[in-house]
């Protein structure tokens, strides 16, 4: 599967998700994400981001619960719980935070 | 007349024999290669002929699952146990002597009727049962219908038209010694006779090989000892474990 | 000239499938999650009315490169039918199981009303008898007298295309439970055939993607869920920092410890996912308290095996065999195994076998152990101690597990698989209550999500085959209040977290044995 946007062709796998990390960019995750219904604002790029630089280090999406940790330590409790982080990806921030940042669906027995 | 059936008959007893034998041999000699038995299973080699036996003379799982199913099964195959010990008296001289069998005769004349009926009733479901009847092929309905023949035949050639047994046994041993006798000729026998040389022809090719095949299912006649025991069976044995342990990650998944 | 244009635009609007995608491509488009609803609950299981055709469901295909990297053809074979009738004849001379299963099968219809998939989707096809029938018509054509003769009267039937739909379809329909061989009177293993027919599929180029991903990552990476070293290394620590923040301990989990007296195998998920993560603390806990020298290994960091799933010895031994080469590294003189069904199974049933014997291990215990095993012979020897009232918010039942329940053991006795994990969530909380008799121990019902069916391209068939124990678990939380289903498997916990708000049942309901453990055990200092 693919897409198109601004004359690129993007290859996807099956669920939308891009099947080359380098071709991720800004303007890119906005298109996923105006796909997926969301809306992107400063505290979804905090998400987005650390994301991708989890996955830079570890070549993987960090787990929820590193992902909240982390978040409570650069943010503040308010934003490293899990209800904030399911406001701003009601589909869940492990699937479709992971899809605008352009990593692989995480799959397993999870 | 006579050489007809006495060609059928050996030719049904070669098949029959035959085909049972080599299917038994594929069984027996098919490897097993994993420890698959059905748990909670035997933790002994002496449990598992315990287990073998609720199957074959309780039918435990099936009643488990299904109690007028196996009331259906049941009655079709103590009838058919019945009739089958009934019909020794054709093949071995002096069989009524054999103690204990006498627990079998004094029933014997139910033989037929039950299992009919529990032919029936197994008919039946296929019918009734929307389940049954999308799972059902023309095979199943022809072989529910063979054994009624086979049954509805020997009662009436016993019961109601009284075929003369004296002149059966005779052609029967005949068979069994070599030493082919008259056939007798009397039209419900010839029906009955062809019917039962028909199931045995048809057996070793059809679902019938389960009276033989249970006792090779390995979910039923495995010991559950794995931990205990190693198995290991010939090509399970050579199949190489090719490990390469990548230590670092690659670039792309 | 109208008809030539009507046929060109009909063409260019019409998708031109290829056969391969005949083949994966289910009638209808997938429903999106947000769609998918399921039914209503009342408590009791009803065996449906037989519908034709209504469960279209087909996971997607796996991509030529996975299938590549497994060793199969990266995409359907041109001459895909007699390499599959090639590889069927191979099977049945392989596995006594299969040229048994494929003979005696009476239709006796015991089975029909036994699967979680058939009870959620009506659709005939999921009763056990008529999808290993799928198998059976093309054994019967090309290796039986019968089908040779009479065809389809003896119900035989050429492989062609729209067969291996049905293939694809129904046999990823089937969990590999075993519940419909329990009833069966011969132990048919619809397990078995499943297992075998996915092998054929990969073998003429038709693989299943998550299944055959998963594996390619446990070859590569090194577990299901892609987690390097270095990633789990951090994740262990940062759990560690989770342990210390709560109980105020230094609690390990320690990785690549040689000479550790225990190496502990455990599901990657119990690293990663919710609330898979809150039996590791559990696993972490006992092994802390009761002063064992303990360790993960970066090797074998999967007790997970989808070997299995896809039928193919070889990639089963594969995998399997990293926990082998985790034992040459670290020298444990223990091998126990975390939360995880089919692992168990596998770990239980097949390692000795495939990757046995294990003669540098201590033969004073079982070698491998489940974890459960190992923590209530810590308890009954008064190594680790147990306060109930930390769980007295909870009411709680058990899920077993089908692999575990069916095709494994725990302990010396005969049922051990039963008795030891409920003595052990007995002995960490004071209410706890069965299901109904017909849906647990040896005639427990599937998650809906086993079998490598764990993906979402297949959520509507897993919250159909989640219906009867969803039924049943409803009726306890109706009549005893139960808030908690302890499970000791990875796939169960991910399933039922998926799956229950489908139903209304809020996800904190599904959880870990050892989490209950977690909360029960008391931490400090011995007497």
């Amino acid at each position: 599967m693919s897409f198109e946007f601004a004359g690129k062709t993007y290859e996807t796998d099956d669920d939308g998700y891009l099947v080359n990390l380098d071709d991720w960019s800004q303007d890119v995750a906005s298109y996923i994400a105006e796909m997926e219904g969301v809306d992107m604002t400063e505290a979804h790029w905090e998400v987005v981001n650390f994301l991708r630089d989890y996955y830079q280090e570890y070549n993987i999406a960090p787990a929820i619960k590193i992902l909240i940790k982390e978040m409570k330590k650069m943010f503040g409790p308010e934003k490293g719980n899990s209800a904030y982080l399911y406001d701003l990806y009601p589909a869940g921030p492990a699937l479709q935070a992971c899809k605008i940042a352009g990593l692989p669906k995480p799959t397993g027995c999870v | 007349m006579t050489v007809l059936f006495v060609i059928l008959a050996y030719l049904a007893a070669t098949v029959f024999i035959v085909g049972l034998v080599a299917k038994v041999w594929k069984y027996a000699t098919t490897p097993a290669p994993l420890k698959i038995p059905q748990t909670p299973a035997p933790v002994t080699e002496t449990g598992v002929p315990g287990r073998m036996l609720s199957e074959v003379a309780v039918f435990k799982s099936l009643f488990k699952s299904n109690r007028v199913l196996w009331l259906a099964a049941y009655l079709f195959h103590i009838g058919l146990l019945l009739a089958v010990i009934k019909h020794f008296r054709f093949f071995f001289a002096g069989i009524a002597a054999v103690p204990g069998l006498s627990v079998f005769t004094t029933y014997e004349m139910y033989a037929g009727p039950i299992m009919a009926i529990g032919l029936l009733f197994l008919l039946m479901l296929r019918f009734v049962v929307d389940r049954h009847a999308y799972i059902s092929v023309m095979s199943d309905y022809f072989l529910l219908l063979l054994l009624v023949g086979i049954a509805v035949t020997g009662v009436i050639a016993k019961h109601f038209l009284r075929v003369d047994l004296v002149q059966v046994k005779t052609f029967v041993m005949g068979i069994v010694s070599f030493s082919p006798q008259a056939f007798p000729a009397e039209p419900i026998f010839i029906i009955h006779f062809s019917l039962v040389l028909l199931l045995l022809v048809y057996f070793p090719f059809s679902k019938l090989m389960h009276a033989a095949g249970l006792f090779f299912s390995p979910t039923r006649n495995q010991v559950d000892n794995p931990r205990e025991k190693r198995l290991v069976t010939p090509w399970a044995a050579e199949t190489p474990a090719q490990v390469e342990v990548v230590e670092e990650a690659p670039e792309t998944i | 000239m109208a008809n030539t244009e009507a046929t060109a635009t009909e063409t260019e609007e019409e998708k031109v499938l290829t056969d391969l995608e005949k083949v994966g491509e289910p009638r209808a488009p997938r429903k999106k999650p947000n769609e998918i609803n399921a039914e209503e609950l009342t408590g009791q299981i009803e065996t449906p009315k037989v519908q034709r055709d209504v469960a279209d469901h087909k996971p997607y295909l796996c991509k030529p490169k996975s299938m590549e990297k497994l060793g199969f053809p990266s995409e359907l074979r041109s001459d895909w039918h007699d390499a599959a009738i090639a590889k069927m004849g191979d099977l049945l001379k392989k596995y006594k199981a299969l040229q048994v299963y494929m003979d005696i099968c009476v239709k006796c219809g015991s089975c029909t009303d036994k699967c979680h998939y058939f009870i959620g989707t009506q659709d005939g096809n999921n009763m056990p008898v008529a999808r290993a029938e799928l198998f059976r018509k093309v054994y019967r054509k090309y290796f039986t007298t019968e089908g040779k003769i009479l065809g389809k009267l003896a119900g035989a039937e050429r492989f062609d295309l729209d067969l291996l739909g049905e293939w694809y379809s129904y046999f990823h329909q089937c969990s590999q439970c075993r519940r419909c061989s329990v009833f069966c009177p011969y132990g048919i293993d619809t397990a078995e055939i499943s297992m075998a027919a996915r092998e054929i599929m990969d073998h003429i180029g038709v693989g299943q993607k998550y299944t055959n991903d998963i594996i390619v990552k446990v070859h590569e990476v090194g577990n299901n869920l892609g987690m390097n070293p270095k990633a789990l290394a951090a994740t262990l620590e940062s759990t560690e920092e989770d342990l210390e923040e709560e109980t105020g301990q230094k609690i390990r989990l320690p990785l690549d410890v040689e000479g550790a007296d225990v190496l502990m195998v455990t599901p990657s998920a119990d690293f990663f996912a919710s609330p898979h993560v809150e039996s590791l603390l559990g696993y972490a806990k006992v092994m802390h308290q009761a002063g064992i020298n303990w360790t993960f290994s970066s090797t074998a960091s999967e007790a997970g095996n989808f070997g299995i799933f896809i039928g193919n010895y070889g990639q089963m031994q594969k995998v399997a065999s990293r926990v082998q080469k985790a034992i040459e590294e670290l020298r444990p003189k223990r091998l126990v195994v975390g939360e995880c069904g089919h692992a168990w199974r596998i770990a239980y049933s097949f390692w000795n076998t495939i990757i046995g014997p294990f003669g540098s291990l201590d033969p004073n215990y079982p070698r491998p152990q489940h974890i459960c095993e190992f923590t209530l012979d810590l308890y009954n020897r008064g190594a680790i101690k147990f306060d109930k009232s930390a769980n007295d918010d909870r009411v709680v039942t058990m899920h077993d597990s089908c692999n575990v329940a069916r095709g494994a053991r725990m302990g010396d006795q005969r049922g051990g698989q039963f008795t030891i994990p409920r003595e052990l969530i007995k002995a960490s909380c004071n209410r706890y209550v069965d299901m109904d008799q017909d849906t647990i121990m040896e005639k427990t019902f599937c998650c809906g999500g086993g079998g490598g069916l764990l993906t979402d391209d297949l959520l509507e068939l897993r919250v159909q085959g989640a219906l009867p124990r969803m039924q049943a678990l409803h009726k306890v939380r109706e009549t005893h209040g139960v808030n908690f289903m302890a499970c000791i498997c990875a796939i169960d916990k991910a399933q039922f977290t998926k799956v229950m708000p489908k139903y209304g049942i809020p996800l904190s309901v599904c959880g870990g044995v050892h989490q209950l453990v977690a909360s029960a055990i008391e931490l400090g200092a011995k007497e």
